[in-house]
């Protein structure tokens, strides 16, 4: 007896721990008052579009919020943050006694959770009679829920919720206190006296993506003259996010960030209420179906989409030779460019002023601007995707990211539209895919392919030690093409046009307009 | 059950709408501690006081884990002895509640949709196939076949079913309040280790805040627990045979240093300072590390295959640093994710990559590769490849390293694949031979500038 009554004292020390943890005070910072943001790409996404409906890379985003503290423990709740946040990214800072606790908490309120909250509790029941209009509420308790439906025992006995056919409604006293509308990140930090602090909340969000988009404008050149475009490129981002970023600090960041993959994330609680009755089959309903049916019938299908009716529309197509002159496409003028600086071994753009991220949006702001850049046109291919056919040659646009050529910036990654001059105004030429390029590397983009320039190679002889072959480069252009063909073998003897490019022996020709170009070689078997 | 519907009957007609009842989220769990592991795994200690009957009495545990490992529990306290130990996971459901109501009378009361009109009637249940078929008074009828709205008021709910998995005992006691010790194994409860990491380059050095990140998704609460984390994975079937976790290369050398942390065996153990309620869904961070202006350097490397031939690729950016008592962050490190931030030319922190390290012993030297640098680069080419005899071929290769960046970087530069009897005939820097699989070349690129280093290997392949 004198052991039972010493062991209930620490029972009774836990009942009088417990009163500091609840009281703790709630302080909501509902929204930032400043907030940066700064977007990385989709790490490994390639040649591939940014996806539009949730972008694959992410953001680092630091926000500024000013709460008032009161003096003891109390729990910050931040609300207003990007639904992507990687909660154990996040960084709170400016705090008197620092943080000691980030919790990130995903039970969310809805019909299940309010069910689990109140599961042996007390609810109310509404019935509204069909006929009359007339509601009867009725005090019940929850026995069972909510997995699989939701029993409960009133004064008459036990019912199944929704299994009767009458509209019920269940109403509930108050909101659990643990349940919110969505997943919250709150802290837990402790000060001496009142005060008003001003935190600084940074973390990773996912959903944000950007890329640069190229704009190449070819221009008009003279005879002799090197060839020369003016490059433009947009700085391209994109937020799925359903969270508007208004008047903030914008950057991007360029080069490949190493990023693990996430693991034992916690999964949020709640979600619909499941129910599943007893069976209810009737007599009419054949074939006898074991499975259970849903309390309610599954709504109808949406009526189809109005079909547009296109017989009406008529285009007209009409042929019409201008006068002969280019129409020059004016390049974009870009007042506000954004700066790039070193971040390490990154790219940092910042945009110089502030902008608005809209939610589900995109949003374009130019990043470089390089008038009068020389590069030059070349065709390649690669011998073995050749046969005695003659087939059409892939050309690309070939610089050197240095000050001569009129670059020397750094260059990330994106499409390339080359546009050219025609006589009905600028044209698309062509849409190739830039890798990220330091200064002085070379560049190579690749932009299509000319029906007018083929290329056939022919086998002309093979013994048991190596095998002969002659290539056709053909020339249909009025101008004269230059032209590079890899040949990724062992070429027997010497042949003379043939140079060793990086290991790999290359056939560079320059063929003058209308003519062709002949090379005969043999590679080595063995 | 009558005395609770004449509860129920009280409290409906004290007809206010707002209800009085105990608020949601009481818990009959008493001085709870918490051990979790790193994997995914967690030994709940919960001591309750029970007040007992005398002789055998059947005892229900409401708030363990939902998804206790039921095999594990045991039940310890003065002068009780175990009888025997059920978890039941039958869970009461309105299909359930039917099926069991085969051969009993529940009451009908159906509804007259054109007046409101209700009438009672009792039915026996014959059977719950598909429809379910009654009998009310002499006709046989299946419930609900005119598709008008029937209330099916059942008199009890079967005695096995649950609203939620349940734990009970059946104990021997000599009755009283008596503190029981409860204790079992749940999943659901894992934690690891979220590195914050502030490099300093031009003064090399690092600020490293450590943060346990626990995750509760076992779907109980647990409250004003008592929480020790253990930085290890106890054996879940391991052994000298078994599964091998695969090292993250992030240790360069392995530490042989150790402080006075507590430890468990090989494990150590970290006890959060303060009792704390772990939620159920929730990701709970408390810090545990906190080091400043450690010394850091940043190297670049890049590791080319046998043949390997390609244009200029980005060597990666690695993070150098020792856990060393004496020059570096003086403490293990639980396995985890380290986030690597650098501040911009406005002194905001951006993040330039991360990295996940595995649990990590005192004394170490590690190396976070933190991405890919945009401005030093390595080109490699196969520059001639020759048969030399039916056996050996010779292969002259060129490594082309250029630096974009304003100042002068050091690059390790290595080739594998030289499966031990491959040599070097020539090269045009002096190389060390890491390995029998692989050379290293430490090589120092000015400012914008490149560096050429070739080398033939004479190999069988």
């Amino acid at each position: 007896m004198i052991i039972s009554r010493f062991l209930a004292l620490p029972a009774l020390l836990l009942a009088l721990q417990a009163v500091p943890l609840a009281a703790q005070q709630l302080v909501v910072s509902d929204r930032p008052e400043d907030v940066s943001i700064t977007i990385y790409r989709a790490p490994g996404r390639g040649d591939a579009p940014i996806s539009a409906n949730w972008p694959q890379g992410y953001a680092l985003i630091t926000e500024t919020r000013t709460i008032t503290l009161p003096a003891g423990d109390s729990m910050v709740r931040f609300e207003g943050v990007s639904e992507g946040l990687f909660p154990e990214s996040a960084i709170v800072t400016g705090l008197p006694n620092g943080v000691r606790e980030k919790n990130r908490d995903a039970r969310l309120l809805s019909p299940q959770g309010l069910v689990d909250a109140y599961l042996k509790r007390e609810v109310s029941i509404t019935r509204t009679d069909q006929a009359t209009g007339r509601s009867r509420t009725q005090n019940v308790f929850i026995t069972a829920g909510p997995d699989g439906g939701v029993i409960f025992e009133s004064d008459e006995g036990f019912e199944a919720l929704h299994c009767t056919g009458l509209p019920e409604r269940m109403s509930f006293a108050k909101v659990p206190a643990n349940l919110s509308a969505k997943p919250t990140l709150s802290i837990l930090t402790t000060s001496e006296r009142a005060v008003t602090a001003r935190l600084t909340l940074t973390y990773l969000a996912a959903g944000f993506d950007w890329q640069a988009n190229y704009v190449a404008t070819v221009k008009q050149r003279q005879a002799g003259e090197k060839a020369r475009m003016d490059l433009f490129a947009w700085l391209t981002v994109a937020n799925g996010g359903n969270q508007s970023f208004e008047n903030a600090n914008m950057m991007a960041i360029a080069g490949e960030p190493n990023r693990e993959r996430r693991e034992d994330q916690v999964r949020p609680t709640g979600g619909a209420l499941q129910i599943r009755c007893w069976p209810m089959q009737r007599t009419d309903q054949v074939p006898y179906n074991p499975g259970y049916l849903p309390a309610y019938p599954a709504p109808p299908p949406p009526p189809p989409m109005a079909m547009m009716d296109a017989a009406g529309e008529t285009i007209i197509v009409t042929a019409q030779r201008r006068n002969g002159k280019m129409m020059e496409m004016a390049a974009p003028v870009a007042v506000v460019v954004a700066e790039q600086e070193d971040l390490g071994d990154l790219k940092l753009y910042r945009v110089p002023e502030r902008v608005t991220v809209n939610a589900k949006g995109q949003k374009q702001v130019a990043m470089i601007v390089q008038p009068d850049v020389s590069y030059e046109r070349i065709y390649v291919a690669q011998m073995s995707d050749y046969d005695e056919d003659s087939a059409a040659v892939d050309y690309i646009l070939r610089s050197k990211n240095d000050i001569e050529n009129g670059l020397g910036v750094p260059l990330p990654a994106g499409n390339v539209a080359v546009f050219e001059n025609s006589f009905v105004g600028p044209l698309l030429a062509g849409e190739g895919v830039m890798q990220d390029r330091a200064i002085n590397d070379e560049i190579e983009v690749e932009v299509g392919s000319s029906a007018d320039v083929r290329l056939s190679v022919i086998p002309i002889r093979r013994t048991v030690r190596k095998e002969s072959w002659r290539a056709v480069l053909s020339n249909a252009r009025d101008h004269p093409v230059t032209f590079e063909m890899e040949i990724p073998y062992e070429i027997s003897g010497r042949v003379k046009g043939i140079d060793t490019i990086d290991g790999v022996p290359t056939w560079r020709v320059t063929v003058p307009a209308n003519d062709e170009a002949t090379l005969e070689y043999a590679i080595k078997l063995r | 059950m009558r005395l609770f519907g004449f509860i129920g009957l009280l409290l409906a007609s004290a007809a206010t709408p707002a209800i009085s009842q105990s608020s949601p989220g009481d818990s009959a769990q008493g001085d709870v501690s918490v051990t979790i592991y790193n994997n995914n795994q967690a030994l709940v200690q919960d001591v309750r006081n029970l007040t007992l009957p005398g002789g055998r009495s059947r005892q229900q545990f409401p708030d363990v884990s939902a998804q206790i490992r039921a095999e594990t529990v045991t039940l310890s306290g003065p002068g009780i002895g175990i009888v025997e130990q059920n978890f039941d996971f039958d869970l009461l459901t309105p299909a359930k509640l039917m099926e069991k109501a085969v051969g009993q009378t529940v009451t009908l009361i159906r509804t007259n949709p054109a007046t409101g009109a209700e009438s009672r009637v009792r039915a026996e249940i014959l059977a719950a196939n598909g429809g379910v078929v009654m009998k009310i008074g002499d006709t046989i009828e299946v419930l609900r076949d005119d598709g008008l709205p029937v209330r099916v008021i059942f008199d009890r709910v079967p005695p096995n079913l649950r609203a939620r998995p349940t734990l009970s005992i059946t104990l021997e006691a000599k009755g009283g309040q008596v503190p029981t010790t409860l204790s079992y194994l749940t999943p659901g409860l894992g934690w690891k280790a979220d590195y914050v990491t502030l490099f300093d380059e031009a003064r090399q050095t690092i600020d490293v805040q450590g943060w346990v990140t626990l995750t509760n998704n076992s779907g109980t609460d647990y409250r004003n627990a008592n929480v020790l984390l253990v930085a290890g994975s106890p054996n879940n079937g391991g052994g000298r045979n078994g599964y091998v976790q695969w090292p993250t290369g992030t240790i360069d050398d392995a530490g042989t240093e150790s402080n006075d942390r507590e430890r468990l065996g090989d494990y150590y153990l970290y006890p959060l300072a303060e009792r704390t309620t772990v939620a159920n869904a929730q990701q709970k961070q408390v810090s545990f590390l906190d080091v400043a202006a450690a010394p850091a350097r940043k190297v670049y490397e890049y590791a080319n295959g046998w043949l390997g031939s390609r244009d200029a690729a980005s060597a990666s950016s690695v993070l150098k640093f020792s856990t060393s008592r004496s020059g570096g962050l003086g403490d293990q490190l639980p396995a985890g994710i380290m986030r690597v931030y650098m501040r911009d030319k406005r002194g905001d922190p951006q993040f330039i990559g991360e990295s996940r390290i595995e649990a990590t012993p005192m004394g170490s030297s590690m190396s976070i590769r933190t991405g890919d640098a945009f401005d030093v680069k390595v080109k490699t080419v196969v520059e001639e490849r020759t048969r030399r005899s039916s056996r050996r071929w010779r292969t002259k290769m060129r490594y082309e390293v250029t630096n974009a960046r304003p100042e002068a970087v050091t690059v390790d530069l290595a080739q594998s694949g030289l499966w031990g009897d491959v040599r070097i005939e020539e090269e045009s820097q002096a190389s060390e031979r890491v390995s029998a699989d692989k050379v290293e070349w430490n090589l120092k690129v000015p400012a914008n500038g490149s560096v050429t280093v070739t080398a033939i290997f004479d190999s069988r392949y």
